[in-house]
């Protein structure tokens, strides 16, 4: 089943490599000049890593623009524009609050529930959608923002955690450090992101000797609880969702000529994958040779691309 | 015989049977049930509770005891009788307070001095020969204050004071037998038959294990930790029903390092209502110890927690190697078999290890070959060096075994000391304020009384001062006579001769000689800084407020003097931090890494500070400066940062130190990096470029298990194929 999982997830990529990406970002009202001023930075920081990526569509919205209004006339510019193969992010940075039953993101004027923000993300048609919730209590919205396709990420496990929250830095610093990625194939999944902002968070806390007020986590089955990895069905859409390519990879993709190689290098990807899947139930030796074959096929064919 | 404390009093309380006579059966070895059973008939709660006691019923004594203290009329006796109850079923707190609460109540009665004595002498705190003094003042003839007396000065190594108040006891109580063990554990210290005492004991009660107990207990005092096991183990066979005798027994078997017989032991006293802390927390760290990971080669067995072997091992054992290479030159032996060293990445194990133990027994404990000690993950960073601990650990190990166990503690732990400070001048004990102020004060022990200093503190911070003082003893007589003059010192005492024969042997000279030398040359090294403490700390106090105050001018010209006041002063808020701070904010970094490198060169061990150094030192272009200050800094906190050792591996590949870049992207990679592919690439490109192609080709291959698509590893993986 997982073996059909990935391949299925290779499927995806391959299908989305040239369809579009709709990075709406949003920071909330601040408050106070320190947050004001950190939230408006992480917006502009996710603003900038956004548009250097070919092909995106951003808005970003900060400051006085930060209104319910200006929030749903983005999401509705979105929902007129983007087709089903279209990938949509929209990131939440800032405060909300939680009364035990609704969640509210805190903007300019009136505030929006999250109830409020899943139905306009519901009018845009992308397939596949990913919510980031950086704020205090976001762990409050995952039950209105769950739906089949959608990737829900959390700053906080439940609306309980109302600490102000540094994890919106450490997902904006995911996306400006080639070390979250992981794999190594020049490409930044949601998953990656997430692991980096989590364990970031984390290791924060622990420098600090405080104890942890937030504990980010996701749900991307839109159904069931959040959690905080990956397992049990959980994780599979998140490690599939790229959030941005690197370089080479983007390049590539965006370059007709190279598409028998990029489809090799995916066959070979894939063939690794399931040589992974099978390593348990595999002679070490045969296990070994096979990978090492397959590796070296791969960075052949990764150095053609890269001519 | 602290049983019988001041039962004197109470005999007129006296029924058919009285406690006094009840426990002088007990005493005598002698079955008392059928007396203990008759006092809970007894209308009179004391007595019911002395009764319940005998049989062991602790609630129910404890209860009594509760019932009796109640009475308006109730004899100061009853809480001194309660409180030693407390006392012995593991309570001390309770029992202090329950000694003071009967001298509150009867400020003349002696018993109860010395009980408060008897639990300060157990718990190594306040100043016990001072409630004895006290007693004694009150009851010249407590035979038990006289006893208790002797155990502490023995526990001091003051032999001739515990001789003397052994035989004061005996004179006013023939069959008081902890002073005949006393007197048996002189001989043995000696190295004399213990025969004459040993029959003695016997006389009075020949089971009595408590005595034999007494004997390995001041054995272990004295290093002599097999004897110790060999004495603990007479006491169960004496006494086989004694549990606190099977427990010491299991303790010094695991100390000693051996596989079994503690837990047998510690079970056996833990199963029969033997509950000590020191036994729970014992039988709690061997099933911790179970799931240790242990690395082993030829010379040195390390258990460290699974979770962190893989990234100390190397490290540790190539400090080991180290170590026992330099000290074998040295000292001029080998240790028989592997040393075996244990890391604790939570001091509360650690603190198992050296419980009943006086001393610092802070960072690390040697037993003979086997030494325990915190792991860096134990302690806040900047708080603890492992490698120097390491070295002085090791130094007792030598010393010990070179002795045959018969060293004083002040020379093996001074010697130590100085071992710290031979492997690098930044570890050697640097003076504290409360050392400054014993120097300023006179505190300073005689070299031949010094032990004293180590075990019953006649004042707060009494033992640091003495490590200091011991370590600077061994610094003098290395600088003044030679290092060789240490070792021959060693063999004095391994000749059987005390302090006195060995300094005259040795150094030519009287202790009050070598006093007079050392003293003076104290003084004209610390003199200074112990007269001018005051003024320091008024200075240092200005400059934390200036820094606070942001007005860095003034920071950066007082500095100097605050640090010329008190140079090796590197701990919280010092003068070198608050300069390089200043000069930070000035923009002069060639003044902050100044500031910073005398820092360091102070003995200043906050892994930032020396990061930020490093940083400083590489941005200069020296890159060989800052490979050495972050090499620091691995024997202060390698643990938990992923980024030190992957720094410190960029630069020494940079510097073509491939062995050493291997050592610190194998560390990375142990640490477990969120970009796990990128170190093990790290860690194949430095076993390349140190020639070692099959580790390059094998890792290279599990960081592109992980990362199929990773660039850089893949050319690698192509270019180890293509030279294939």
């Amino acid at each position: 089943m997982k073996r059909l999982l990935l391949l299925l997830a290779s499927f995806i990529v391959t299908l989305h490599a040239a369809a579009a990406t709709y990075y709406v970002t949003v920071a909330g009202l601040g408050g106070e000049p320190d947050y004001e001023q950190r939230f408006t930075a992480n917006a502009k920081d996710l603003d900038k890593v956004f548009r250097g990526i070919a092909g995106a569509h951003v808005l970003t919205l900060t400051g006085t623009q930060s209104t319910a209004a200006q929030l749903r006339t983005a999401l509705a510019g979105v929902a007129q524009q983007a087709t089903a193969n279209d990938d949509f992010v929209l990131v939440l940075i800032g405060h909300g609050s939680f009364d035990g039953t609704e969640y509210k993101f805190n903007l300019v004027g009136p505030d929006l529930t999250a109830v409020d923000i899943a139905a306009m993300c519901d009018h845009i048609a992308s397939k596949r959608q990913l919510v980031v919730d950086t704020t205090s209590s976001s762990g409050g919205a995952i039950a209105a923002f769950e739906r089949s396709g959608r990737i829900v990420i959390a700053a906080t496990k439940s609306g309980t955690e109302k600490n102000a929250t540094v994890f919106a830095r450490y997902f904006v610093e995911a996306l400006q450090d080639t070390s979250a990625d992981v794999d190594k194939n020049d490409s930044l999944t949601a998953a990656e992101a997430y692991t980096y902002a989590s364990r970031k968070t984390a290791a924060f806390y622990e420098s600090q000797k405080r104890l942890a007020t937030e504990h980010a986590v996701f749900n991307d089955t839109g159904r069931g609880e959040a959690v905080r990895d990956a397992g049990g069905g959980q994780g599979q859409l998140m490690a599939s969702f790229t959030l941005l390519r690197y370089g080479a990879a983007q390049k590539a993709a965006s370059d007709p000529a190279k598409q028998s190689l990029l489809a090799k290098k995916e066959e070979l990807e894939q063939k690794i994958d399931v040589l992974k899947y099978n390593k348990a139930a595999m002679d070490p030796a045969d296990y070994k040779k096979q990978l090492t074959a397959a590796l070296l096929e791969l960075a052949q064919v990764q150095g053609e691309l890269d001519k | 015989m602290k049983l019988l404390l001041g039962f004197a009093l109470v005999s007129s309380l006296a029924h058919a049977a009285s406690p006094s006579d009840c426990w002088t059966l007990v005493h005598h070895g002698q079955n008392a049930r059928a007396c203990f059973t008759q006092l809970t008939q007894s209308s009179s709660a004391y007595e019911r509770a002395e009764g319940a006691w005998g049989l062991e019923d602790w609630q129910a004594a404890n209860e009594n005891f509760r019932d009796a203290a109640k009475v308006a009329s109730s004899h100061a006796l009853v809480k001194v009788r309660w409180a030693l109850l407390l006392h012995e079923r593991f309570n001390n707190a309770e029992a202090a307070d329950l000694f003071r609460e009967a001298i509150e109540q009867d400020p003349n009665f002696a018993p109860a001095y010395l009980g408060l004595a008897t639990v300060q002498a157990e718990d190594y705190s306040g100043n016990p020969n001072e409630a004895i003094a006290k007693a004694l003042a009150l009851n010249p003839k407590l035979a038990g204050a006289h006893e208790l007396a002797a155990k502490i000065a023995l526990d001091n190594d003051n032999r001739e004071l515990a001789e003397k108040e052994a035989d004061a006891a005996l004179a006013i109580e023939g069959e008081a037998t902890s002073a005949m063990a006393t007197r048996a554990a002189l001989e043995l210290i000696a190295d004399r038959p213990p025969d004459v005492w040993l029959a003695k004991i016997a006389a009075v009660n020949p089971h009595d294990g408590a005595a034999y107990m007494q004997m390995a207990h001041h054995l272990e005092l004295h290093y002599r930790f097999n004897d110790a096991a060999t004495y603990y183990r007479k006491a169960v066979e004496k006494q086989p029903e004694l549990w606190a005798a099977h427990s010491a027994l299991g303790i010094e078997e695991m100390r000693l390092g051996r596989a079994e017989e503690p837990q047998k032991e510690l079970e056996l006293a833990y199963n029969n209502g033997y509950r000590d802390p020191a036994t729970v927390n014992s039988l709690r760290l061997l099933d911790s110890l179970a799931k240790f990971k242990t690395v082993k080669d030829a010379s040195t067995v390390l258990i460290l927690d699974p979770k962190e072997s893989d990234l100390l091992a190397p490290y540790v054992q190539e400090e080991l190697h180290t170590i026992l290479a330099t000290y074998s030159k040295k000292y001029a032996m080998e240790l028989h078999g592997p040393v075996q060293v244990e890391m604790y990445p939570n001091h509360e194990d650690f603190a198992v290890r050296t419980m009943g133990m006086p001393g610092l027994g802070a960072l690390g404990v040697t037993f003979g070959q086997v030494i325990a000690m915190d792991s860096p993950s134990g302690r806040k960073p900047g708080e603890f060096n492992w490698g120097a601990t390491l070295w002085h650990e090791m130094s007792h190990a030598y010393i010990i075994t070179a002795t045959n166990q018969r060293v004083p503690r002040w020379f093996t732990e001074g010697l130590a000391v100085h071992e710290e400070g031979q492997r690098s001048p930044e570890w050697r004990d640097r003076v504290t304020s409360d050392i400054l102020l014993a120097i300023r004060d006179k505190k300073l022990m005689p070299v031949d009384k010094l032990d004293r200093g180590f075990v019953h503190q006649e004042y707060p911070g009494q033992v640091l001062v003495s490590y200091f003082q011991a370590g600077a003893i061994c610094d003098y007589i290395s600088n003044t006579a030679g290092e060789a003059k240490l070792l021959e010192i060693v063999h004095a005492y391994a000749d059987g001769q005390d302090t006195k024969q060995a300094l005259q042997s040795v150094l030519h000279l009287s202790p009050e000689a070598f006093d007079t030398q050392f003293l003076a040359s104290i003084d004209k090294q610390y003199g200074k800084e112990a007269q001018g403490f005051d003024v320091w700390r008024a200075k240092l106090k200005a400059l934390v407020a200036a820094s606070e105050a942001k007005q860095y001018d003034d920071v950066i010209a007082n500095a100097p003097a605050v640090i010329a006041l008190y140079p090796e002063y590197a701990g919280d808020a010092n003068a070198y931090e608050l300069l390089a701070d200043a000069q930070h904010v000035k923009g002069n970094a060639t003044e902050e890494a100044k500031a910073l490198s005398a820092y360091m060169h102070a003995g200043g061990q906050q892994p930032e500070l020396l990061k930020r150094l490093a940083a400083l030192q590489e941005k200069a272009g020296d890159a060989s400066a800052a490979i050495a200050t972050l090499t620091r800094v691995l024997y202060i906190y390698p643990v938990r940062d992923t980024e030190l050792h992957k720094h410190l591996g960029t630069l020494l590949m940079a510097a073509k130190q491939y062995d050493g870049a291997v050592r610190e992207y194998a560390a990375a990679v142990t640490t477990r990096p969120l970009d796990m592919a990128g170190a093990q690439y790290d860690l194949a490109s430095a076993y390349m470029a140190a020639g070692q192609r099959d580790k390059a080709q094998e890792t290279v291959l599990l960081a592109l298990e992980a990362a199929p698509d990773f660039r850089p590893a893949q050319k690698l993986l192509l270019e180890l194929q293509q030279t294939k």
